[in-house]
């Protein structure tokens, strides 16, 4: 099968991005559904394990049109970056950003434990804001966990971050992509409410100009 | 006095092995825990003041300030602290049929202070098994089933804490000299709460020449009995040298010489054998067993023995003559003992500035104490 | 798993190995949960009923593999997976299956995790099939992890040995496209032939016995030339690069796709070969010295250690003179590291070295400026309990009882979400962590060294699937030898390290039948232990009955703490109650509490506002579970049970 549309960059490189526990390796699923049904290679890298328990957890996405790549993206070539959670977008940045990156990055904190202790600082989000801002060549931050919570559930603010990735036009995914990747995984009753998180998401990004 | 935190406290007391478990640093909060006659650190605490700290009475317990809040103008360079006057003593009548451990003096004082309604509870010294612990009773009658000794050291304040913390005031309290230390430093609102009221009604002080470690005393006897039928143990007056085990199957008898090495480090430098920061201090009558020495320290200690000796709770004698020299020798033993014991080890009077001191008190106080007077050569 | 032959997927490796197995018509797969080895028999035992076939979560892998061996042995063919650790679990049994031999398909899959992603250790197994002699195939991608493992049941058979297939973390976990083949529809019926003549592969008893050995053993390296001269000619041993290349890189498994777009980055398409290899053990020589012969720079990527590289080495000493004098780059020179997992930067880091081109450097400034906003950005995530764990309930009770207890106490335990009890979330209990069960096996060490004066209590702890796996032979040791320890059994109701898979404890197996289950308190009561079962969440009880027991003079105590797993899919997203703390009542740093709640007890669910100075409760975090409410000193964590 040869997809339709061409890539920005071929490989393209995803990196998702969050804490264990926000639901990345579903949303770096979700996309690389959408992209191998439109027939484009993904090859999706991510650890879990120990690490999802309380630790950063990156997925490393790879769309092609064609071919195997590394599922472990080489440093500093990253596309978009996808963050869960505002620190972790600046983790994943250190070793995978450049100039011209792409961020979408939720602005709610998942806060270390170093931090919940006392012995760390988290920084003012105004101070992350900026500071992602100056390591990207484009970000909008989204506050996709509290429209999560409006929409029932915090975890979908994964699903509405997808909806964001789609709505910056960096892959060629839609919502009837999308539509059609949950149709088959999920439980017939959690359609909706992932159909208005991913709405939630678009409009999110639409609404941010 | 100068307080620090409870890393402190850990380094200077509990790692040092001053530490008597008094109980005085526990259930403040959730880092000290007594158990099995022990205090132990659970997680560390990072504050740079701590009650724990304040409240020990083996981290800088400065005796001048101690003097100066009850009323004194300095520590006295005197043996037994300052004091009003010294009876002999006994319960009276209305305490009949209790054993205690000598004049049962304590019992029927607390008796009547909790039956008066001068304080709205006591804290005294149980035991399970050899493992003392706090007891707080409210109603008088609770008071005679903590009669007699506990030879170990005991976390007693513990009890007196968590009644604190609950809310209580005018707490009656039986303490052993370093127990009631560590309460006249509660007295003086050390962390300056705004909210602060003096927790203590009554504090009745034990004389103490030295107590026990419970652990090591329970690995001693185990070795020796079936620790589970002891009922009573006395150190009877000198020339004896024994600690009489009360059995249900007999007594059997300690020398001394095989018990000292079972008395904690913090009892070695502990200069106070008379319980000079009680409001009452009650001991042994030498050649009397049934009778007490007992201290009139405080107004509220003398209103209370008054109306003890009024009512026919307490009878009161004159001290035998010639008792007084052997009781103020002894107690002067002790403490030129610990005053000694303290500089060889660093612990008296540090340098203000650099180093933490154990006591704090006048040079020319420590000089009177450690030169003057002929040492008793009796038990103590 | 659905049949759609020829349809291409985007599945992870492990799912790729699960369709390699169905497509080469297994019939029974045995494992022990491991990460990154689990999803293999999830996914088969999701499909077993359709595909008749029987999938198992055994007891340990030592019985996985038996239990694989004897489907073999009854002519079906059979699959034993595990982790790297498990080999070695597996290995006393595997010497002799490999020497003996097999009849259906036999092949074990190892998926092994360089770097120590989720493992204690990044040990490796390959040595195993050199030290034991049996073929070794290690895939190069997803497809190949599909292909390879359908062919290994194949080579199995036409050899008559077992065959290891070997996976990393970064195949097995990560996702590629696949294409699937078709799905047999035959099924042979189970029948284990022992009449025939003692040493008869076919139809003899499966016996090793101490006369014939070296008979059998000859018969076990015949197997292996014959594997080696099928290897020469494998689709999964692959060239790519000029005739002539001014470096020669030789390599295997996720490696590969490192090394492929190394050179790529680099355009080193014309200077530098690629050798890849798909069987790396027995070596296919003759394939193995046309490619040696055309270049005299080699440069070996693997991990973790140099087993192809020494192997290839002492190959190309042999053969010297026929290809002449070789120079190898690898893990003995430092090209690369031997210890991690590698990555497409080490690659073409060694590549650039080599060849002594510039280094593909990242924009300098950009990284310097990154590096240092990361540094004051982003506080390091160290690992913890999740919300509601019973684990941190179940160490907060064994922390506070040794460190009340006060004789310099300690835990010592083993591989679990529990190990992470050496860190702050566990109160940095744990002083020992070795291997499955290693925990009462040292506990009941150094249960007798009071003769040399160790007075230090000490507590075991293992979970519930760990107790069945190797914890069972050292309780008897521990209670025939007279140890006096306690042991901590943290039953949180399945292996939920790897995403709770059954075990001997539950009443349902990896296909959801139902079981008969066995009962760890009655086992240890059986072998003579005094045992008691609480509740973790219930702190004075548990704390208590802890004291008890490390008082206990005498004897092996055990402890039961049973509390469904916080992620369990009972309880996910289920809270039991609301949380909240009372900022009037909330001590925050006075003293009497100094933060205790979040400063301490450290549930991720917990925060402190500095601005309004008290704890507060993460609504989006807290799992609900009400164990914090138990801690603070001051009564303000108020829970209300949730109607
Ligand atoms: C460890 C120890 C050492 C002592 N050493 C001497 C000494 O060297 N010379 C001397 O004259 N007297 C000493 N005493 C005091 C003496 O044993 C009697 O307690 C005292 O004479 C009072 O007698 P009583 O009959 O009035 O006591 P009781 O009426 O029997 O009352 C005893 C009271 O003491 C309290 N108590 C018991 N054990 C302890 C303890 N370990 N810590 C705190 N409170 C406790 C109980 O709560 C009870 O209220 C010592 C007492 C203790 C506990
Ligand atoms: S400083 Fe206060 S809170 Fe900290 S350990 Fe001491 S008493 Fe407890
Ligand atoms: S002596 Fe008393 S206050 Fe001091 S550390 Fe020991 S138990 Fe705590
Ligand atoms: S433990 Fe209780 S009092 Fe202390 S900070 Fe937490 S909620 Fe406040
Ligand atoms: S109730 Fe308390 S201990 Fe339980 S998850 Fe919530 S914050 Fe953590």
């Amino acid at each position: 099968m040869n997809p339709a549309n061409p890539l920005q960059h071929n490989p393209y490189n995803l990196i998702i991005t969050g804490v264990g526990g926000q639901g990345n390796v579903l949303a770096s699923r979700m996309v690389g559904d959408m992209m191998s049904q439109l027939g484009y290679d993904v090859i999706i890298g991510e650890t879990f394990g120990a690490s999802q328990r309380g630790g950063s957890v990156m997925s490393h996405l790879r769309i092609t049109a064609k071919g195997v790549y590394s599922p472990q993206i080489p440093f500093g070539s990253a596309h978009m970056v996808v963050a869960l959670e505002p620190s972790e977008a600046l983790r994943v940045l250190k070793d995978y950003g450049n100039p011209h990156v792409r961020v979408i990055c939720n602005t709610r904190p998942v806060q270390p434990v170093g931090v919940i202790r006392g012995d760390l600082d988290y920084p003012d989000m105004a101070d992350l804001r900026r500071w992602v801002r100056e390591l990207s060549g484009a970000a909008w931050f989204i506050q996709a966990t509290d429209m999560a919570m409006k929409l029932g559930n915090p975890i979908l603010a994964n699903v509405i971050s997808v909806g964001a990735l789609a709505a910056t036009g960096a892959l060629p995914l839609s919502r009837d992509h999308f539509e059609n990747v949950i149709g088959r995984k999920m439980a017939a009753g959690k359609i909706e409410m992932n159909l208005q998180a991913f709405d939630a998401g678009v409009a999110m990004i639409r609404s941010a100009g | 006095m100068r307080i620090y935190g409870p890393q402190t406290l850990f380094e200077d007391v509990q790692q040092r092995g001053l530490c008597i478990g008094c109980g005085g640093c526990v259930a403040l909060c959730p880092h000290f825990k007594t158990y099995k006659g022990k205090t132990a650190r659970l997680f560390p605490c990072d504050r740079e003041t701590g009650r724990c700290h304040a409240y020990c009475p083996k981290a800088e317990v400065d005796l001048d300030e101690l003097a100066r809040q009850s009323g004194q103008p300095s520590y006295p360079a005197s043996p037994a602290g300052g004091y009003q006057r010294i009876v002999a003593s006994r319960s009276g009548r209305r305490l009949a049929g209790q054993t205690c451990q000598s004049g049962g003096t304590v019992t029927a004082l607390m008796t009547l202070a909790l039956a008066s309604g001068r304080i709205e509870s006591a804290v005294l010294t149980g035991t399970k098994g050899l493992v003392p612990h706090p007891v707080r009773v409210t109603h008088p009658d609770g008071v005679a089933a903590c009669a007699s000794s506990k030879y170990t050291a005991a976390p007693t304040l513990s009890g007196l804490n968590a009644a604190i913390e609950a809310g209580r005031r005018h707490i009656g309290v039986v303490a052993t000299p370093c127990q009631a230390t560590a309460i006249a430093q509660m007295r003086a609102n050390p962390l300056q709460q705004d909210d602060f009221q003096d927790p203590a009604g009554l504090v009745i002080g034990l004389f103490c020449t030295w107590a026990l470690d419970t652990r090591h005393l329970i690995a001693f006897l185990d070795q020796r009995m079936d620790t589970r039928r002891i009922r009573k143990m006395t150190i009877p007056p000198p020339p004896a040298e024994v600690l009489i085990i009360r059995t249900d199957t007999g007594d059997s008898e300690i020398p001394l010489d095989q018990i000292r090495p079972l008395i904690p480090g913090g009892c070695r430098i502990c200069p106070d054998m008379t319980a000079e920061w009680a409001d009452l201090s009650v001991g042994e009558l030498e050649g009397r067993p049934a009778w007490n020495t007992l201290i009139v320290r405080s107004e509220t200690g003398r209103a209370l023995v008054d109306e003890a000796a009024r009512d026919g709770w307490l009878e009161t004698e004159s001290y035998p003559s010639g008792q007084l020299d052997h009781l103020l020798g002894a107690a002067r033993g002790k403490k030129r003992r610990a005053l000694q014991q303290a500089r060889a080890d660093g612990l008296l009077n540090s340098a203000p500035d650099t180093c933490r001191a154990a006591l704090r008190l006048d040079a020319k106080t420590v000089d009177a104490l450690i030169g003057d007077g002929e040492e008793c050569a009796c038990r103590y | 798993m659905e049949n759609t032959p020829g349809q291409r997927h985007l599945v992870m490796g492990n799912e790729a190995i699960s369709r390699g197995i169905l497509e080469a018509g297994v019939q029974v797969a045995a494992a022990y949960p491991g990460t990154p080895s689990s999803e293999i028999i999830e996914v088969l035992s999701q499909v077993a009923a359709r595909r008749h076939m029987y999938t198992e979560w055994s007891v340990n892998e030592k019985v996985a593999l038996e239990v694989a061996a004897a489907a073999s042995f009854a002519g079906l063919r059979a699959v034993a997976v595990m982790k790297q650790v498990g080999m070695n679990v597996a290995a006393d049994f595997l010497l002799h299956v490999a020497l003996r031999g097999i009849r259906g398909g036999l092949v074990l899959i190892s998926c092994e995790d360089p770097g120590g992603l989720s493992s204690t250790n990044e040990g490796e197994s390959r040595p195993y099939a050199k030290m034991m002699e049996f073929p070794l195939l290690e895939p190069g991608d997803f497809q190949e992890a599909k292909d390879m493992t359908r062919w290994a049941f194949d080579l199995s058979e036409r050899l008559g040995s077992i065959v290891m297939v070997r996976s990393v973390t970064r195949l097995s976990h990560a996702s590629g496209n696949v294409t699937f083949g078709q799905l047999p529809e035959d099924r042979p019926t189970a029948d284990f032939n022992f009449n025939g003549a003692m040493l008869d592969p076919d139809t003899g008893p499966m016996i090793n016995l101490p006369g014939p050995v070296t008979i059998i053993h000859r018969r076990q390296q015949e197997k292996m030339a014959r594997a080696a001269a099928l290897f020469e000619t494998s689709p999964f041993n692959r060239y790519d690069g000029p005739e002539r290349p001014e470096l020669l890189v030789i390599t295997a498994s996720a490696c590969q796709l490192y090394c492929r777009e190394a050179i790529e980055i680099l355009g080193l398409e014309q200077r530098v070969g690629l050798l890849k290899l798909g069987t790396t053990w027995p070596l296919p020589i003759q394939l193995l010295q046309r490619h040696l012969a055309l270049c005299r720079r080699i440069l070996v990527v693997e991990e973790v250690l140099p087993f192809l590289e020494e192997n290839l080495q002492a190959f190309a000493a042999r053969a010297a003179a026929r290809i002449g004098i070789k120079q190898f780059f690898g893990k003995n020179d430092g090209a690369l590291p031997s210890t991690g997992e590698l990555n497409p930067d080490l690659v073409m880091a060694a590549l650039s070295r080599i060849l002594d081109i510039a280094p593909m450097g990242r924009d300098d400034a950009y990284r310097r400026r990154a590096e240092a906003i990361f540094a004051k950005g982003a506080p390091p995530r160290e690992l913890t309990f999740c919300p509601g764990c019973p684990h941190r309930a179940s160490f907060w009770g064994i922390h506070n009882a040794l460190a009340m207890d006060n004789r310099r106490g300690f835990v010592s335990g083993d591989i679990g979400c529990y190990s992470l009890a050496a860190l702050p979330c566990g109160f940095e209990s744990l002083k020992t962590l070795h291997a499955m069960g290693s925990g009462l096996g040292m506990a009941s060490g150094f249960g007798k060294l009071s003769p040399f004066g160790f007075d230090q209590p000490v507590i075991a702890v293992c979970g519930d699937s760990t107790f069945y796996h190797a914890v069972m032979p050292a309780l008897v040791n521990a209670i025939h030898n007279d140890a006096n320890v306690t042991l901590v059994v943290l039953d949180n109701s399945g292996t939920a390290m790897t995403g709770f898979q059954a075990h001997p404890g539950l009443a349902v197996n990896a296909l959801g039948e139902t079981v008969p289950t066995v009962e760890i308190p009655d086992l240890c009561r059986a072998m003579g232990a005094k045992v008691r079962v609480c509740d973790p969440f219930d702190l004075p009880v548990t704390q208590n009955t802890l004291l008890e027991m490390l008082d206990d003079p005498q004897g092996v105590n055990v402890l039961v703490l049973r509390q469904i797993c916080a992620l369990s899919p009972e309880k996910k997203g289920k809270k039991r109650y609301d949380m909240a703390v009372d900022p009037q009542i909330c001590r925050a740093d006075d003293c009497g509490c100094n933060r205790f709640c979040t400063r301490i007890f450290r549930c991720p669910g917990l925060g402190y506002d500095p601005q309004k100075g008290t704890a507060r409760i993460d609504e989006v975090i807290c799992a609900g579970c009400g164990v914090c409410a138990d801690i603070c000193p001051s009564g303000a964590i108020e829970r209300k049970q949730r109607s």
